[in-house]
């Protein structure tokens, strides 16, 4: 107790930093891990006992290796690793970005419809859309798997797309309501006076107040899409829809061996959730819990 | 076209052009299947056998409770949210007590200390797999360079460690949704109450337990309950950690828990039928616990207050 102030709290932040080490050991040293280990050099990596934690000789090797070459796949039927690579990579793309686009697209429509509009059925239809967020869909894959079959949509991007817009919309319609509603109404409704129709005070209204609900839906949206596994494991078959997260699947059957192989291709996967959970993390988190915590 | 204008007012369209797509999405690819899995439960639809399914009423589901592997995946699944639970629950509220602490760079630590969350399970899988490896893991260089090993291990070996593994990599993977939630259970709770605590004499530790804990009781609750489904459901985690078979093979049966099973039962031995049942389960078991939780949870709230 005969400490000065100053030296307490000097105290107090130290035992603070200490805990915030160990959080932050314990947050980051698998990804820091499997980083290093996609720029070692094979020699240094399976050294025994390792003990570098930095390669003395950082090389890009690996990264080269998996889009440029690699052997086939075990029966050397399937296609070559660069092609799966590439192909995974863009259609991680192609449907991350197209469900975020489209489920960004129709939420704000609705979530205008739902904050600002009367209309015969809108609490049943708002039912039918939220039940969805706490039910697991699971029950509705099997059978959907079996639908997408008919319907020629399984092992293709556009049925892909579908499933993640319908699966994404609960959570963006809740999210664009509530942004909708928290704009004042008074600014719509003298654009009603004014005679503006529905649409024009979406487009011009609504949009650029709500920019920021719409950023993170999109956020969300792309975020979620870019990270599921289960989904394209039922309804992707080959490297025309195959995700990267299903490619990281198959490296695992293949290189039985080539740890730094599979850590560049494991860097490559999360590389984007990486980045954006750097950069926006606010809109993320915002709308991650919001889903969860009504 | 033109009555059909005049009929319909210009708000009426707008509702009309926005909702359409999305109803008849959920309606298609979420309601509609979820009926039909419902109907495929109830005959013994089999890919594997050339014969029309034939109805069979609740066979399916007789035949599970009366199954012996039903019951040991069950378990194992219970097993996983027992022992994810506490420990993510710990994790979460350690780290949320020191987040919601004064101090300079608090914003960067806790930036950081979510990202876990932010990437895919997949890729979890495989990071603390590839830190676990027997042969060249981090984990045994960092353990063997300070001693704290006499010779390298292999962590996923043991059928019990699998499992283990697979509760920490759970906890690595969703802790920093109870962190939020916990730290924004903490912020929302006033200073003067500990100032009235601290006037007491009410120790630091009788602080967190009287004051802090029961205040949090509805933010536990809340991350329990998201938790126990996401815990419950386990996949993406074990595919990459302990499951195999990602090449057509046999699963490994000792991390095979309910999500495992029945993505087997359905996509693998193409036992529709059964599968479909057993999907219907899952949902009441996810269901009845959920409720079950957070009836405990707010009742003990509400004693505690």
């Amino acid at each position: 107790m005969n400490l000065s102030l100053r030296a307490q709290e000097r105290l107090r932040l130290g035992f603070i930093y200490v805990l915030c080490a160990i959080v932050m050991i314990w947050a980051l040293a698998p990804i820091y891990w499997v980083a290093v280990s996609s720029i070692s050099t094979r020699r240094e990596l399976y050294a025994q006992p390792y003990k570098i934690w930095f390669p003395s000789e950082p090389t890009f090797e690996s990264y080269h290796t998996i889009f440029t070459q690699g052997a086939k796949f075990r029966d050397g039927t399937f296609s070559p690793t660069a092609h799966l690579m590439s192909a995974g990579l863009r259609n991680s793309l192609v449907i991350s970005v197209a469900s975020a686009a489209v489920v960004t697209l129709l939420a704000t429509g609705a979530g205008y419809a739902f904050a600002r509009m009367e209309f015969r059925g809108k609490n049943a239809i708002f039912l039918l859309i939220m039940l969805m967020l706490p039910l697991p869909i699971w029950v509705s894959l099997i059978a959907l798997f079996f639908i997408m079959s008919r319907l020629e949509l399984v092992d293709s991007l556009l049925g892909l797309v579908l499933i993640f817009v319908t699966l994404l919309l609960p959570l963006a319609v809740w999210m664009m309501t509530t942004f909708v509603r928290d704009i004042p109404a008074e600014i719509q409704d003298a654009a009603r006076v004014d005679g503006a129709d529905r649409w024009r005070i979406l487009y011009s209204i609504v949009l650029p107040l709500a920019r920021p609900g719409l950023v993170a839906v999109f956020l969300v949206a792309m975020l979620t899409t870019w990270n599921n596994f289960l989904i394209p494991l039922i309804f992707s078959r080959t490297d025309d829809s195959q995700p990267l997260t299903i490619v990281l699947t198959l490296f695992i059957g293949q290189y039985e061996v080539a740890w730094e192989d599979m850590s560049a291709a494991a860097v490559v996967t999360m590389l984007p959730p990486f980045l954006m959970a750097l950069f926006f993390q606010r809109y993320l988190v915002r709308g991650l819990t919001m889903g969860a915590v009504k | 076209m033109k009555t059909a204008n005049r009929l319909l007012s210009s708000d009426s369209r707008y509702v009309i052009v926005v909702l359409t797509p999305i109803v008849l999405l959920i309606a298609l690819f979420i309601y509609y299947p979820a009926v039909e899995t419902f109907n495929t439960s109830l005959t013994n639809r089999n890919l594997r056998i050339r014969r029309p399914p034939k109805a069979i009423g609740l066979d399916n589901y007789v035949k599970l409770v009366n199954d012996d592997e039903f019951w040991e995946v069950t378990g194992r699944s219970f097993k996983v949210v027992l022992i994810t639970l506490p420990l993510e629950m710990a994790v979460a509220f350690g780290v949320a007590m020191l987040l919601n602490q004064r101090f300079p760079g608090r914003g960067a630590v806790r930036t950081l200390a979510i990202l876990p969350w932010m990437l895919p399970g997949v890729v979890n899988g495989f990071l603390w797999g590839w830190l676990l490896n027997g042969e060249y893991g981090a984990l045994n260089g960092f353990l063997y360079q300070f001693g704290l090993i006499g010779e390298y291990q292999y962590w996923l070996r043991e059928p019990d460690h699998q499992l283990f593994w697979v509760c920490v990599v759970q906890t690595w993977t969703r802790y920093a949704f109870p962190t939020i939630i916990l730290l924004a259970g903490l912020q929302s709770i006033p200073d003067d109450l500990f100032d009235a605590g601290k006037v007491d004499g009410a120790s630091a530790w009788h602080r967190v337990r009287y004051i802090t804990f029961p205040l949090l009781l509805p933010s536990f609750g809340i991350a329990l309950v998201v938790e126990f489904i996401a815990a419950f459901q386990i996949f993406d985690v074990v595919w990459t950690l302990t499951a195999g078979g990602s090449a057509g093979g046999a699963m490994n049966p000792f991390t095979k828990t309910l999500m495992l099973y029945n993505y087997e039962l359905v996509f693998r031995d193409l036992r529709i039928g059964l599968g479909a049942a057993l999907s219907y389960i899952i949902l009441a078991m996810s269901l009845a616990v959920g409720v079950i939780f957070v009836m405990r949870v707010y009742n003990q709230g509400v004693q505690e207050q």
